[in-house]
This record gives structure tokens, sequence and C-alpha cells, in this order.
């Protein structure tokens, strides 16, 4: 459990509260780079950390994340013409760059200068790969890009989609290092999603439900290892790094693609849930793309024109009875990131961490917070930089490895847990 | 009209949820395996704890058995020296939290281990002072560990222990 006040600290994250000023240390996924295809697109709204934006792409190409609204009369530019290098509003037909620096106020003289006194607030977006990203800080320190391998290999390497989860980014992102509700809410897919299945690995995951755990920090964040019983005494172990706040890749299996998670605070009720999937050494097969794109695997079928699934909480998930008696899935709902989002959404808008009952293999979580609480403090008091905003804290890798039963798995898996070069070979069973 | 799921997930739904407490205490024995450790547990035990009960060190007599032939007396000490058996205590558990310092090999784990095997009591392990040592060290700690706990944790600061007790509701 946790008391109201460090649960409220750690699930509130809009402008000015303790917790959104160390989030906003981050560079963080903003939207994906798809959204904006070409120059002078259609600006899109974009809302993070409770903050109304809009992003652009101007006719250079140049990409621009400003407050929504005019300076003027407050009208949302979302309305606004992308033209001749900026956004025009139709009101009254202010314009602003991509800094949000306005450059045209058609009613005031040129002479006059009056639009170098208008801007808009702006944050950096950064084309990586099939992301952009947005760094929401104090300008003083912006760190470097960041260094996500998913984001650094080949376009034919990557596939990454973006969902809308109504709820709380905490709860979404605890239930990505929770790695014992596997086995049970996840163990009718293991066998028959293309993306999982035929791994060595899905044998010792559903013949051992008792998996045990260790804990290891590392500069980052977390190791949190689980082992199951595997042949001859050895451990299978599945090793899920997570790096401070709010990033995760889970352990691979077989030749499968890698996959893992960003979550990214909406607003304090709502968040982005964003799963990338890569393999590092070899193109996507045009099945595994495909199965990406029709919503399986860690991603999931939208309602048409958005990206909110399909299966939603004003559909009942589609729940199906049936399936879930006849075990086809454990839970009634369909796919893994609806099975994680309905039950996630179901613990209400902000969950309530004064009520719940952890249990010892749930220390990966309370690890996690403890380490989100001491940097959160570290930050105000002494700006101390957060672990994971250093861009090697991103060269990691998870790992699914079969080690002799007294070999620690810092140690036996200490090089495969580094990613030491883009494109490497997994390690993964 | 919107969908039972719907209407129950929105923050006004959620303050209707009931307000009671949904568990009882939980029995939580925190026992320290070497001296280095104990200094840790004793201060730990001036906080605040629900169902919490502290011990500093282990006394064996007799190798450990496992099964229903147990035989081996073991003897944990409470904070006011009072001898106490490790049997009766695990009995008496919901969980036992095994501190130990990084670079020693408790020996005293396994018959602690063996007891909550046999009393199907959740062990968890935490390892402390893991930046005063040596990778080798630690890992012999954790070796020495691993087939004792259902949950074992390296933990960089003393501090992380009382939060997980209060995760825990000790």
């Amino acid at each position: 459990m946790l008391r109201k006040e460090q649960n409220d600290l750690l699930t509130q994250t809009g402008p000015g509260t303790p917790f959104g000023q160390m989030f906003r240390c981050y560079w963080v996924p903003a939207l994906l780079a798809d959204e904006l295809p070409e120059n002078e697109c259609p600006p899109v709204r974009v809302k993070l950390f409770s903050e109304r934006l809009l992003a652009f792409r101007d006719t250079d190409g140049k990409y621009g994340l400003i407050d929504e609204f005019c300076a003027h009369r407050g009208v949302s530019l979302w309305f606004g013409r992308n033209e001749e290098h900026g956004l025009r509003c139709p009101y009254h037909g202010w314009k602003y760059d991509t800094t949000g620096q306005c450059i045209d106020v058609p009613s005031e003289p040129i002479e006059s200068g009056f639009c170098k006194k208008i801007k808009l607030k702006s944050y950096p977006l950064v084309k990586i790969g099939p992301v952009l990203w947005t760094y929401m800080g104090p300008p003083d320190k912006q760190p470097p890009l960041p260094e996500w391998e998913f984001s650094l290999v080949p376009p034919e390497q990557v596939f990454i989609s973006k969902r809308l989860q109504e709820s709380n980014w905490l709860q979404a992102m605890e239930g990505g290092i929770d790695s014992s509700h596997v086995s049970f809410l996840h163990r009718g897919d293991l066998g028959s999603d293309p993306l999982f299945k035929g791994a060595k690995g899905n044998k010792y995951n559903l013949s051992d439900l008792q998996p045990h755990f260790e804990v290891v920090e590392q500069p980052g964040g977390l190791y949190i290892g689980a082992r199951r019983n595997a042949e001859n005494g050895h451990y299978y172990w599945r090793i899920t790094p997570w790096v401070m706040p709010n990033f995760t890749m889970i352990p691979p299996r077989g030749d499968h693609p890698m996959h893992g998670h960003f979550w990214v605070p909406i607003d304090d009720h709502n968040c982005w849930a964003w799963t990338y999937d890569f393999h590092p050494t070899r193109a996507l097969t045009k099945e595994e793309r495909a199965a990406m794109e029709a919503g399986q695997g860690l991603h999931c079928k939208y309602v048409p024109g958005s990206y909110r699934p399909l299966a939603n909480k004003d559909n009942d998930y589609l729940m199906d009875r049936a399936a879930q008696k006849a075990g086809r899935t454990y839970s009634g709902v369909e796919g893994f990131a609806i099975q994680d989002s309905s039950l996630q959404e179901s613990m209400g808008p902000v969950c309530d961490r004064t009520k719940e009952n952890l249990v010892s293999t749930d220390n990966g979580i309370i690890m996690a917070r403890h380490r989100m609480l001491r940097a959160a403090k570290a930050y105000q008091d002494k700006g101390t930089i957060p672990p994971g905003v250093d861009p090697q804290h991103h060269h990691i890798r998870s790992v699914s490895i079969v080690l002799p039963p007294d070999q620690a798995f810092k140690d036996g898996a200490k090089e495969a847990l580094t990613r030491h070069r883009v494109g490497a070979a997994q390690t993964t069973v | 009209m919107l969908s039972e799921s719907a209407r129950m997930t929105t923050a006004e739904e959620a303050r209707c949820r009931i307000d009671y407490p949904n568990s009882k205490p939980r029995a939580t024995k925190i026992i320290a395996l070497d001296p280095q450790s104990e200094a840790v547990v004793k201060r730990l035990a001036q906080g605040k704890w629900q169902q919490a009960s502290f011990f500093t060190s282990v006394d064996f007599d007799g190798a450990p058995r496992g099964g229903e032939n147990w035989s081996m007396k073991a003897w944990l000490s409470d904070l006011a020296g009072r001898t106490k058996d490790l049997i009766d205590e695990v009995a008496t558990a919901d969980l036992v939290v095994m501190v130990a310092s990084a670079g020693t090999k408790p020996k005293t784990a396994g018959v602690i281990a063996e007891a909550c095997g046999v009393r199907k009591v959740m062990t968890t392990a935490l390892i402390i002072g893991s930046d005063e040592h040596t990778d080798e060290e630690l890992s012999r700690t954790l070796a020495a560990l691993r087939p004792h706990a259902g949950m074992l944790v390296i933990a960089s600061d003393d501090d992380y222990i009382e939060q997980m007790l209060v995760a825990l509701r000790a």
C-alpha cells in the first residue's frame, strides 16, 4: 500500500506538481511520426501532462509542438491554416512558427514589431525512428536525445503503435512490471498468439505457476527477474528491465520480435500506452507486421479514425463469458493489450493504493515506487537529475535465459542485459 | 446508453467504494541473519508496526530435517533478548523476511526456509549494503539465499526495508 500523499505524488503529473516536474526531465513519445506525414499537413491536438498542445509540420518539414490556443482570443489553433512556414489562426489571421513565435499579426503594421512580443509556449519535437519525441522540462536542463534501441534500428525492423488508456499512467505502468500476472491473465494467448507461440520458454511459463523473483537495482531503474524451473535443476529466467519512470522491455520469446512499452500521462485520468516491437537482427516478416497491424501481440484494434481501442469500456471490452468459461481467454477479454487495459481501467481513474494488499512477490512494484519517490524528492530538494534521463541508461536489453541454479542472473546475463551495439542478437529462449 | 464498465469507472463511482478494512493485520517476522544486519533490524523495530516482530540472532541445535520429521531445534532472539522457538514463531507468521548483509553467506537461511516450508509460510530475503561489496561477494550471498526465498531483493539503501514493510502492511 501507499499512503494517500505518496499516491497523490506519483499519480499527479500536471504543471507544477512535484512528480510532474520530475517527469518533465525526460524525453517522452509525443506522437507517431505518421501522424504528421508531410509538410503542411493538418495539425494534431496533443495533450501531455495535462497540457493542451498542438503539433504541426511546417512548409520546410520542421516540427513544432506549441500551446494549442491562439494568444489573441484563445481560439484553438487546430482550426488553423498550415501554410507558408507557419500556422495561421483562422479567426483573425495571427500566425505562429514551430517555436511558437508569432510571425504575423495582420491587423498591426509590420513596422510596429508587435508580433515579436507574442510567443506561445513551445516544446522541442524531434523525430527519432517512427516516433516524435518531446522534452517538456526546463530548457537549460534539456538532456541529450534518447537512445532506445527500437527507435534506432532500420524502419523495416520495427513496428510501433499507441493506444488510449483511460486510467492514470501509474496503474498502467505497474502492470508492465508485474510479471506474475502473465501466467494468469494472458495464459490463453501464450500458445495461440502468432507473435508469442512456439517459443520454448512458453513451456516453462505454463508449467511453473509459482515463479520466484529477484529484484536488482540498475543505474536507470530495476531489473526484475522471474525464475521458473527448467530441465536438470536449471532455472529459466525472464528478466524485465524497467527504466525510470515509464519504460519496460518484455523478455523475448524465441525468435519473435522483442517488445515493450512506454506509458505517458495525458492527464491524471488518461495515458498513452505505447507499444513497440522490433527485431534487432532482421526485418519483421510480412506475417509479423500483418499480425501487429491487425492488433495481435501487444497491439490492439482501434475505433476507426482514432487511437481508442475497439474493445473499450463503452462496450464492456467485448467481454465474452463463454470464452472465459471455456478457457480460451482467462478473463473473457481478448488480446494482451485489452486484457491489461480492461482490468487497469476497472481500478478507477486513479487507483486508490491505500486499500491495496500487496504481497512479497510485488516487490518489483514496491521497489519501483520507492525509487520514484526517492528521485522525486532528490529532484525537488537538490535538482538532482533522475535515473533514466542519461541516454546510457537506455542501452539495455531484456533477456530470457536458462542458467545454473547457483548463478545470479545479474552475473549470468550481465552481458546480455546491456545493449553494446544496436543490432546485436538478443539472448532468448 | 453507457455500458456498465463506462459508468462504473468514473471518478464519481470511485468515491462510492466501500470504506472498511479489507484485510486483517498480517504477522510479519523480520530476522537479521548476521551481525551487520542486526543494527538495521534494531532501528526498524523502533518504528510503529501493526504486527511485525523483529529478531536479531539465531542459534541452532542439530541439523535441519524436512517434512513431517522435523526435529531440529532452532532459536531466535527478540529485541528484549528473550529466546524464542523458531518453529513457534514461524507457525504464527504470514510472512518471514530475512535480512542479510552483502558479502555474508548466511547458513541459517536454510533452516528458517525449511521451517517456513513446513508451515507453508512465504519467505522474502533482502540483501543490504550491496554498495560496500564487490560483485563477487554479492553473488555469493545471492547464491546462498536463492534456494530459500520466494522473493530476493538487493536493496541499495536501508530505507527500502522500511518502505517494503509499510507497503506489505507489516
